[in-house]
């Protein structure tokens, strides 16, 4: 499987069509690469602005990794269909998609601390094992967490 | 479960009730895993605390760390979260694989848990080395869990000498 997919925000819809207008994102291939999850609310904490970014390694974007690890994933629980980070090249994060079947938690996302958030209804998103942790480096560049060596 | 054998592939749900399976936890990198005998137990709280300085290595370090106990999930979810832990608790609250991994602690008949061990164990679940950790300092210290992770590494990684200029 290929490490990485593209999704395009506007900031307000979010699109698998990369002729979509709007941001175009890195995400985390095994989100949109299998049996899409119908009725599913997507947290994209992005803005469609091409400047705003953060280097993956700078704190707060590590810190919100291992919030993700520690409690955003448990406090889910069932509601989690998938996550992944936002990547746009080898070391800058655009913030991150939570999706879920109930959007009634995303106000706790972590990564709203970097990016705010913008909830968008859809039926894109497949099922995916959250990352088991520790980990919260990348590999080889792929959106976290995805990707293997 | 001897350094060089091959290590079953756990299928257990984990903190969050999830089903999981061993090899997808291990995600191509190195793996610690550890059985223990659930939250009550004052060594496994230490011990725990210790692995949780531990992890903020191995989330750098392409390593993983699994810990399997008899406790449901909805405990060890409790107990994770009270340690700071960022690692997978798995769930083996009904024994399937207790008795098939040999590591029931016969000597604690109140709660039949898990014989505190560890393995640490390449991305193909060989087991590099087993530590009997019934008595506390059988359990391997960090820097022997370092020690394993780097010779594992040094083995599975191809490009652990960095490319010359």
């Amino acid at each position: 499987m290929r490490p990485f997919a593209f999704v395009v925000f506007d900031g307000k819809h979010l699109s698998l069509d990369p002729r979509a207008p709007g941001r175009r994102l890195r995400i985390d291939a095994r989100c949109v690469e299998g049996d899409p999850v119908r009725g599913a609310f997507a947290h994209v904490c992005a803005l469609p602005d091409k400047a705003a970014a953060l280097r993956y390694d700078e704190p707060e974007v590590q810190q919100a990794r291992r919030d993700v690890l520690a409690w955003w994933i448990p406090m889910l629980g069932d509601q989690l269909v998938c996550l992944s980070t936002f990547a746009l090249d080898a070391s800058r994060c655009a913030g991150a998609v939570t999706v879920a079947r109930d959007p009634s938690l995303f106000a706790d996302d972590p990564f709203l601390r970097l990016f705010a958030g913008t909830v968008v209804p859809t039926d894109s998103f497949c099922a995916v094992a959250p990352p088991p942790g520790p980990p919260i480096e990348r590999y080889a560049g792929a959106p976290w967490p995805g990707g293997g060596f | 479960m001897k350094p060089g054998g091959a290590f079953p592939d756990l299928d257990l749900p984990d903190h969050t009730g999830r089903s999981r399976l061993l090899s997808e936890l291990a995600g191509g990198d190195p793996l610690a895993l550890f059985t223990s005998r659930g939250w009550w137990c004052p060594k496994e709280q230490h011990y725990l605390r210790g692995l949780c300085r531990l992890q903020d290595e191995f989330e750098v370090a392409y390593a993983r760390m699994v810990v399997v106990s008899v406790d449901p999930p909805e405990v060890q979810s409790a107990f994770r979260a009270g340690l700071g832990a960022r690692f997978t608790f798995l769930s083996d609250s009904e024994r399937r694989w207790l008795p098939q991994l040999g590591l029931l602690e016969t000597t604690d008949t109140l709660h039949d848990p898990y014989l505190p061990a560890a393995f640490t164990l390449t991305p193909d679940l060989r087991v590099h080395r087993a530590y009997n950790g019934y008595w506390y300092f059988g359990r391997p210290t960090l820097e022997e869990l370092r020690r394993d992770m780097r010779e594992i590494t040094m083995a599975v990684r191809a490009d652990w000498e960095a490319p010359p200029a």
